[in-house]
C-alpha cells in the first residue's frame, strides 16, 4: 500500500489512532501494514517472531572495531622487519622482547599511513596526538602493557560511505553511511600457539610490535550484511591507499563487533563483543547469529550479559569467552618515553629548525592520495555509461575493474555489452567454480577477441555463449579455432536462411494462424525452432524479420 | 611520614639520626700527613658558624618553613578491603605477602592523601617536561634483525625457536591457595 | 722490592688525582693505563668491605687498558677519557656483562647491548672496572636494599668519623650508609677506586649518595643524556648521573655523554661545547636564589651552617643573593611518591620470566608462573611500590591520585620556571637533611619513609627536569661529608657547572686518600691536605664477583 517512507509515517500515525477504537481487527491490519512496510525497506531485516499487541520490532545495533595491520617495512616502535611468514622469533628486536632499558622510537611511515587512512575516511586529523600504556598480562605481550592511543588518537570524527546490492533481486545499490569515531595507532601482539599435547603455549614474537590502525566504527549499522559491506569498503580503501593489504586470512585485517538489540526509540541494549571473526564471510554470519541469539534471549525473558564472545566458524555460533569485565582494569597511563606526536598542516607550518622531510605534513599526503573506490565507481558510470550496480561489482571484486578496462581497450564492443559478459558470464562462472579472477581460464585478451567476433557478426550471441564455455574448458585453444571447430559461424547465405524459415513456417500452420490472428508472442517459438535447426548460427534479428514477413 | 597535627601542634618526622654533640678528643695524626696545626687537620673542614665575619643578614632561612598538614585537612583514611586486595594481586600479579603489606599500602595512600590540600583548579596535568617538544620520527628501515639466537639464550626456558609458557587464560586460584603456593616457592 | 713499593706508592697517589691530571700523566708517560688499571683493581680488592661492586670486570678492564696504552704510546689518545678507569651502576646494560639491578629478578642476566652512555665512554677509550651496587631497581635512598647486601660509606673508615666514635664503639656496627640509590657508584669514586662513575638520578639517587660520600654528583637536564640501556625506574624523571671528584671532571664527562640518541625519543640535540669550563666567571654577574621552603623540618644544624656559609661566600664575593619562594616544595615529595609508584607499577610489568631473568618452577598456568616469578624475584620494596602504583592507576583512583599528582607536578615545575624567569641564575640549597646515618639507625624505618625523608631536596628537581649538582662542602661535626646543591635552568648545565666550580674552588673540601699515601709527586696533587683512611681488616665474605 504505502510506498514512500513519509507516507508510511503518516499511515502509521493514522492507524495508531484507529487502533484505540477498533482493537482486534485493526491490530491485525496494523501488523500487516507493518510487515509490508518492513519488507519494502532494507532486505537485511530479519523476520522476528510476530507478537500481537507488540511495540515496534527489535533491531540490531552493530558497531565495529577493526584492526588493520599497517603495511610497512619495519614495526611501529622498533626497526625489526615485518613479514607474514618467517621462522619463529626471527623478526624480533630487543624492544619487541621487552628487554629492560629499550625504548620506543616511532616509525614515520606508520604515522603517514594512519593520516592517509584518516583523510580517506573524512576524519579530522589531530595535529597533536598522544600515546598511552594499556596494562594487562598475556604471554604474547612481553612488556605487560600495550602502547596505544587512548586519550588523544591521530584521527577522529570521520565517515565511511558503503554500499551493497540489496533489493529482492540483489541488483539495487543500497548506500549507507557509518560514522568513524576514531583511528588510533597501536602495537600488535605476538602469537601464542597452544600445544595441548604438552600442556604449554609456544610464543612467537614476530608479530609483536607491528603497527596497527584501529578503526572504530560507531554503532550505526543494523545487521551483518551492512557490517560486512562496511568492512569490505574499508578493505578496498586501505588496499587502494596501500596502507594495509587487508588480507583477513593472514590476519592483516581483524574485525571485532559490538552487538546489541533494542526497539527503536528505546535506550540501547546491553552489548556483547564478538571476536575471532577471521574472514570476510564470517562477519555477516557472526553478527547475524548474535543478533538473533540476543533477540531470542530477550523474547524468552532473559537478560543479555555484557561479555565477550568468540565466533566458532564450525558451528556458526558465538560462544562466551572468559568473562573478565568485572575484573579488568587497564590502568591507563601516559607513555612517558614518547613526547606528543605532532603532524603539520603544510610545509609552511613546520617550525623553524625542524627538517620538513623528517615530519609528517598533511598537505603532502593529500596530494598523493590515490583515487578512492567511491570515486572510481562514479567514474566508471560516467565514462562507460554503466549501471551503478555494475560499477559497484567491478570495483568490489579484486582486479575486475582492470580486467574490464583491458577488454574495453581491445574490443570495439560497447561497454554496456562488455559489462554483461564480464559480470554475468565471467564472474558468474568464477563464483560457481570457486575461483579468483587471477585463476580465470579466460584472459581479457581472449574475451576481447570473442566479443570482436560477435561484434563483426560472424557468430550469434547464443553461439558466443557456447564458445565461451568451450574457452573455459580449453583455454589453450584460440577463439578462432574453437569457432571453427564448433562450426558456429553464422550462416551468411540468405537463401539458405530463407529456405529454413520457409520450411519451419510450412511445418507449423497452426502457429502461423495464431500469429496472423494477432498473438505475436508465438513468433518466438518459431524463432526458437529455427535457431535449433541452425544450431544457433543465425542472427536472431534477421530471422525475426523474415518470419514476420512470412507470417504477415 | 605523615604530617599530622593534633590540635595545631606540630609533629616532626621521626629523627633519622642521633645528633651527637660530644666534643671530640684530639688524636695525633698517625703517619704520612705533614700537618702542624693546633687542631687535627680534618677539623678545618668542619662546619662552624662564623658570625663575626658576616656583615649582612643571611638570606638562608634559619627555621623550618613548612606548614604541617593537619589530619582534618585530609580526606577520610582509605581502608583496603579483602576484595580490593585480591583484585590488586590479580591485576599486578604481585602479592601483598601478609597484613603488613596491606598496612603499607594504606600508609602509602595516607601519605598520598596530602596531595588533596593543594589547590589544582584549572591546572593541566603534566605528563612529562617534554610536552611541548615534538616526537622524533624514524625512517621506515629494517636495522635490527635476526638476533633470534641472542634473544632466545636469555630465556630460562624455550622450545626450539619459541619462547614457552604454561597454558594461559586460567585465572589465579583463590587467595588462600595462592598464599600456599607462594610459601612453597624457593624464596 | 723497595723500588716497586715506591712505585706502587706513586701509582696509588695517582688515585687521588682528577681525570684531567691523571689523563695528563698517562699522556706524558708517567704512568701507563695498565698500571693505572691494576692499581684501581687492587684498590677495589682492598676496599671490598665497602661492598661497592657487584661485578668486577678484571680481565676486560686489563684488555681495554692495554688497548689504551697502544694508542697512548703512539700519541693518539681518543680523548680526555682514554685509559681512564670508570665504574657503572648495575642498572645500566652492559653487553654480555651481568646486569642485576641489585635484584634476584635479573641475577645472571647479560644484556645483548650496551647502554648508550656506557658505549660512549668505551668509545672514548675509558676502561670499565665493574658494576656497582645499588638499592634494588634503584628504589631507595640508602643503598641498603640490594640482594647483594648494603654498601658502606668509605668515610666510615676515615679518621674524622672513627675519632668521633672513639669511645670503644665497634666500627663494625657503627659504619654509615652511602645514601642511595647509586651508593656503590659514590663509594667507588669516594674510595678512589674509580675516577668516575655513572649513576642514575630519579629523585636524587645520584646527588644523595654524592653528598653523603663527599663527591661531586651531577644530574644533567632531562633529555640531555640518552636513557637507552638504563633500566628505568621512572621514565619521565630518570637521568644518567655523573659522579666524579671534581666539577671540571664532571663537565668533561658531560661533554662526552650529552647528545641526541636515535634510540631514545626523549633526547635533545645540543651544540658541542668545549671540554673545559670557563675559568673567568665574574661572580658578580650571577644571581643566586635561596628558596626559603628548602629549610625543611629535620635539617641538621651542620647543614644549615654550611648553607649559611656558602650563601655568605657568594654574597661577599659580589654575587646577587636573594631569597626566593618555591611555594609547592613541601608537597613535592608526596607528588613524587605517587608518580614514582605509578610508573614503577608499569615498568615492572615486563618482569615475568618468559624472555629473560628469573623464572619460577611453577607451571600450572601463565598467571601462576608470573605471580610466583615476581614474588621470588622482587624484594618487599619493589613489590610494595608496584602494588601502590597499581592502586593509584586504578580507574577508581586515577583522577584523585595519579592525575592530581600530575597537576601538582606542573605547579612544582612552574615554581622553578617562574623563579628563573625573574632573573635567578642558580638556586643554592642543601642536598640532604644531614650527614650519613649509621646503618643500624637507618634501617629502623622502612624504605618508603626513608626515601620520603632523604629525597626532600632532590626530587623536585627531577619533576621539573632541571640540571642540579651537589658539591662537597665540609665535614659535619660527626666527621662526615656535607654537600650543597646548585640547581640550574633547563639545558644550562655548563653554566651551572661553572658556578659550581667557582664554589668548589673556594671550599677546599679534603680528598680522602689511602693510608700509605704520601704527598704525591711534584705537588701535582695540589695543596690539599691528606686524610687518614684506615681499612678495617674484615672477614666478611666478598659479594663482588671478580672476573
Amino acid at each position: 500500500m504505502a510506498a514512500s517512507s513519509s507516507g508510511n509515517r503518516i499511515l502509521l500515525h493514522k492507524l495508531n489512532e484507529l487502533i484505540t477504537f477498533k482493537r482486534i481487527c485493526n491490530i491485525t491490519q496494523h501488523d500487516i501494514f507493518i510487515r509490508r512496510i518492513r519488507t519494502s525497506r532494507s532486505k537485511c531485516q530479519l523476520q522476528p517472531k510476530m507478537h500481537t499487541k507488540s511495540p515496534p520490532q527489535m533491531v540490531g545495533v552493530v558497531g565495529l572495531e577493526i584492526h588493520a595491520q599497517i603495511h610497512a617495512a619495519s614495526k611501529l616502535f622498533s626497526s625489526s622487519g615485518v613479514r607474514f611468514s618467517a621462522p619463529p622469533n626471527s623478526l624480533v628486536a630487543c624492544f619487541d622482547a621487552s628487554l629492560p632499558g629499550t625504548l620506543p622510537v616511532l616509525n614515520r611511515r606508520c604515522v603517514e599511513a594512519s593520516v592517509m587512512t584518516g583523510l580517506a575516511l573524512n576524519c579530522t586529523i589531530n595535529r597533536k596526538s598522544l600515546f598511552d600504556r594499556k596494562h594487562y598480562f598475556y604471554a604474547d605481550m612481553p612488556a605487560g602493557y600495550q602502547i596505544t592511543q587512548q586519550r588523544l588518537p591521530i584521527a577522529v570524527n570521520g565517515s565511511l560511505t558503503y554500499s551493497y546490492l540489496g533489493g529482492r533481486k540483489r541488483n539495487q545499490v543500497v548506500t549507507k553511511n557509518v560514522r568513524i569515531k576514531q583511528i588510533q595507532l597501536e602495537q600488535d601482539s605476538g602469537k601464542s600457539l597452544h600445544d595441548d599435547h604438552r600442556n604449554q603455549t609456544l610464543i612467537d614474537l614476530n608479530r609483536a610490535g607491528v603497527g596497527l590502525m584501529e578503526v572504530v566504527m560507531e554503532a550505526d549499522m543494523e545487521c551483518g550484511e551492512e557490517a560486512a559491506a562496511a568492512v569490505r569498503e574499508l578493505q578496498l580503501i586501505l588496499q587502494t591507499l596501500g596502507t594495509c593489504y587487508g588480507n583477513m586470512a593472514e590476519g592483516q585485517l581483524r574485525v571485532d563487533a559490538n552487538v546489541s538489540v533494542h526497539r527503536p526509540g528505546e535506550p540501547l541494549g546491553v552489548r556483547t563483543e564478538v571476536k575471532n571473526i577471521n574472514s570476510a564471510r564470517y562477519v555477516a554470519k557472526a553478527i547475524d547469529y548474535e543478533i538473533q541469539r540476543q533477540m531470542e534471549v530477550l523474547d524468552t525473558g532473559g537478560t543479555i550479559l555484557n561479555e565477550t564472545r568468540a565466533f566458532d566458524s564450525k558451528s556458526g555460533a558465538t560462544v562466551p569467552m572468559r568473562d573478565k569485565e568485572g575484573l579488568q582494569d587497564y590502568r591507563f597511563m601516559p607513555e612517558p618515553n614518547l613526547p606528543p606526536l605532532f603532524v603539520y598542516e603544510s610545509v609552511a607550518s613546520v617550525p623553524a629548525g625542524v627538517d620538513p622531510t623528517q615530519v609528517v605534513v598533511i598537505d603532502r599526503l593529500k596530494a598523493i592520495l590515490p583515487e578512492l573506490p567511491g570515486v572510481k565507481r562514479a567514474q566508471l558510470v560516467e565514462e562507460y555509461g554503466l549501471l551503478p550496480e555494475h560499477s559497484f561489482t567491478l570495483v568490489n571484486e579484486v582486479g575486475l575493474m582492470d580486467y574490464f578496462e583491458r577488454v574495453i581497450q581491445k574490443t570495439k564492443a560497447e561497454p554496456r555489452k562488455v559489462i554483461g559478459w564480464v559480470i554475468k558470464e565471467l564472474l558468474g562462472n568464477l563464483n560457481q567454480n570457486g575461483l579468483r579472477l587471477t585463476q580465470s581460464p579466460i584472459s581479457s585478451e581472449a574475451l576481447a577477441e570473442l566479443l570482436n567476433i560477435l561484434e563483426s557478426g560472424h557468430i550469434s550471441t547464443s553461439a558466443a555463449k557456447v564458445v565461451f564455455q568451450e574457452m573455459w574448458k580449453l583455454p589453450e585453444k584460440s577463439v578462432k579455432q574453437l569457432v571453427a571447430e564448433l562450426d558456429l559461424e553464422l550462416i551468411s547465405d540468405q537463401e539458405q536462411i530463407l529456405q529454413i524459415c520457409r520450411r519451419v513456417v510450412d511445418a507449423h500452420p497452426e502457429e502461423v494462424r495464431v500469429i496472423r490472428a494477432g498473438n505475436k508472442k508465438v513468433l518466438n517459438k518459431l524463432m526458437g525452432i529455427v535457431q535449433k535447426e541452425t544450431k544457433g548460427r543465425t542472427d536472431p534479428l534477421q530471422v525475426r524479420r523474415i518470419l514476420e514477413e512470412m507470417t504477415s | 611520614m605523615v604530617w599530622t597535627g593534633v590540635a595545631g601542634t606540630r609533629l616532626h618526622i621521626a629523627a633519622a639520626r642521633p645528633v651527637h654533640h660530644r666534643s671530640m678528643l684530639l688524636k695525633p695524626a698517625a703517619h704520612g700527613a705533614c700537618i702542624r696545626y693546633a687542631v687535627p687537620p680534618w677539623r678545618r673542614w668542619m662546619s662552624k658558624r662564623d658570625s663575626s665575619k658576616s656583615s649582612f643578614v643571611s638570606k638562608v632561612p634559619q627555621f623550618p618553613t613548612w606548614e604541617p598538614v593537619a589530619e582534618n585537612q585530609l580526606p577520610p583514611r582509605t581502608k583496603i578491603s579483602p576484595d580490593l586486595v585480591d583484585k590488586l594481586e590479580r591485576l599486578a600479579l604481585v602479592d601483598f605477602g601478609n597484613q603488613e603489606g596491606v598496612n603499607c599500602l594504606e600508609e602509602a595512600i595516607r601519605f598520598a592523601d596530602q596531595l588533596h590540600v593543594v589547590n589544582t583548579d584549572g591546572v593541566e596535568p603534566m605528563d612529562s617536561v617534554l610536552e611541548n617538544r615534538a616526537l622524533q620520527l624514524r625512517n621506515d628501515e629494517v636495522k635490527e634483525s635476526d638476533c633470534v639466537s641472542e634473544l632466545l639464550q636469555l630465556a630460562a626456558d624455550r622450545v626450539e625457536e619459541y619462547f614457552v609458557s604454561p597454558p594461559g587464560n586460567i585465572p589465579l586460584p583463590k587467595r588462600e591457595e595462592r598464599l600456599a603456593m607462594l610459601k612453597h616457592s624457593a624464596f | 722490592e723497595d723500588i716497586n713499593s715506591g712505585q706502587t706508592q706513586t701509582f696509588t697517589a695517582m688515585l687521588g688525582l682528577s681525570i684531567k691530571e691523571v689523563s695528563a700523566a698517562l699522556r706524558d708517560g708517567r704512568m701507563s693505563a695498565t698500571q693505572l688499571c691494576r692499581t684501581c683493581l687492587d684498590r677495589i680488592q682492598e676496599t671490598r668491605c665497602l661492598n661497592a661492586y657487584i661485578t668486577v670486570t678484571e680481565d676486560l678492564a686489563m684488555r681495554q687498558a692495554l688497548e689504551a696504552d697502544g694508542r697512548l704510546s703512539m700519541g693518539k689518545p681518543l680523548g680526555p677519557l682514554d685509559g681512564i678507569p670508570f665504574s657503572v651502576k648495575d642498572n645500566f646494560c652492559t653487553k654480555s656483562i651481568e646486569t642485576t639491578c641489585g635484584s634476584r629478578m635479573l641475577r645472571g642476566y647479560r644484556p645483548p647491548f650496551h647502554a648508550t652512555v656506557v658505549q660512549k665512554l668505551l668509545d672514548q677509550g675509558a676502561v670499565l672496572l665493574g658494576k656497582t651496587n645499588l638499592d634494588e631497581f634503584a628504589m631507595g635512598a640508602g643503598s641498603t636494599d640490594s640482594v647483594f647486601g648494603p654498601v658502606r660509606n668509605p668515610w666510615s673508615y676515615a679518621t674524622p668519623y672513627c675519632t668521633y666514635h672513639s669511645e670503644g664503639k665497634d666500627p663494625e656496627s657503627d659504619w654509615v650508609i652511602t645514601g642511595g640509590s647509586s651508593g656503590g657508584s659514590a663509594a667507588s669514586v669516594a674510595s678512589l677506586s674509580s675516577f668516575l662513575s655513572l649513576g642514575s638520578d630519579t629523585g636524587g639517587s645520584t646527588r644523595n649518595p654524592g653528598s653523603l660520600c663527599g663527591v661531586v654528583a651531577l644530574k644533567p637536564t632531562y633529555g640531555l643524556l640518552s636513557r637507552h640501556g638504563l633500566i628505568p625506574l621512572v621514565n619521565s624523571m630518570d637521568v644518567p648521573g655523573i659522579l666524579t671528584r671534581n666539577v671540571q671532571d664532571a663537565a668533561t664527562v658531560l661533554g662526552v655523554l650529552q647528545g641526541q640518541d636515535e634510540k631514545d625519543s626523549t633526547t635533545v640535540s645540543v651544540p658541542d661545547s668545549p671540554a673545559s669550563l670557563p675559568e673567568d666567571l665574574d661572580i658578580r654577574d650571577v644571581c643566586v636564589g635561596i628558596p626559603k621552603e628548602y629549610h625543611a623540618p629535620g635539617l641538621s644544624a651542620d647543614t644549615l651552617a654550611q648553607w649559611d656559609r656558602v650563601a655568605g661566600m657568594f654574597e661577599q664575593a659580589g654575587a646577587r643573593v636573594m631569597e626566593v619562594s618555591l611555594p609547592h616544595t613541601q608537597h613535592s615529595i608526596v607528588c613524587y611518591h605517587v608518580l614514582c609508584c605509578s610508573e614503577v607499577a608499569s615498568n615492572m610489568a615486563r618482569f615475568d620470566g618468559l624472555q629473560y631473568g628469573h623464572r619460577s618452577e611453577v607451571d600450572s598456568s601463565t598467571e601462576a608462573l608470573y605471580a610466583t616469578t615476581r614474588h621470588e624475584g622482587f624484594n618487599d620494596v619493589v613489590r610494595r611500590r608496584v602494588l601502590s602504583g597499581n592502586y593509584f592507576l586504578l580507574k577508581q583512583s586515577h583522577e584523585r591520585y595519579f592525575v592530581k599528582a600530575q597537576q601538582v607536578r606542573r605547579l612544582i615545575a612552574e615554581d622553578f620556571w617562574r623563579v628563573f624567569r625573574a632573573g635567578v641564575d642558580v638556586l643554592l640549597t642543601p642536598t640532604t637533611l644531614g650527614d650519613a646515618a649509621r646503618y643500624a639507625d637507618f634501617i629502623q624505618e622502612d624504605n618508603r619513609t626513608r626515601s620520603a625523608q632523604e629525597d626532600v631536596f632532590t626530587q623536585p628537581v627531577n619533576m621539573a627536569g632541571l640540571p642540579a649538582v651537589t658539591v662537597p662542602t665540609a665535614l659535619s661535626s660527626r666527621g662526615l661529608p656535607i654537600g650543597l646543591q646548585l640547581i640550574g635552568q633547563t639545558l644550562q648545565d655548563r653554566k651551572l657547572l661553572t658556578v659550581a666550580q667557582w664554589m668548589e674552588q673556594r671550599l677546599d673540601f679534603p680528598i680522602i686518600c689511602f693510608h700509605d699515601d704520601t704527598q704525591g709527586q711534584d705537588g701535582q696533587t695540589g695543596s690539599r691536605e691528606r686524610m687518614q683512611f684506615r681499612i678495617i681488616k674484615d672477614n666478611t665474605k666478598s659479594h663482588a664477583v671478580i672476573k
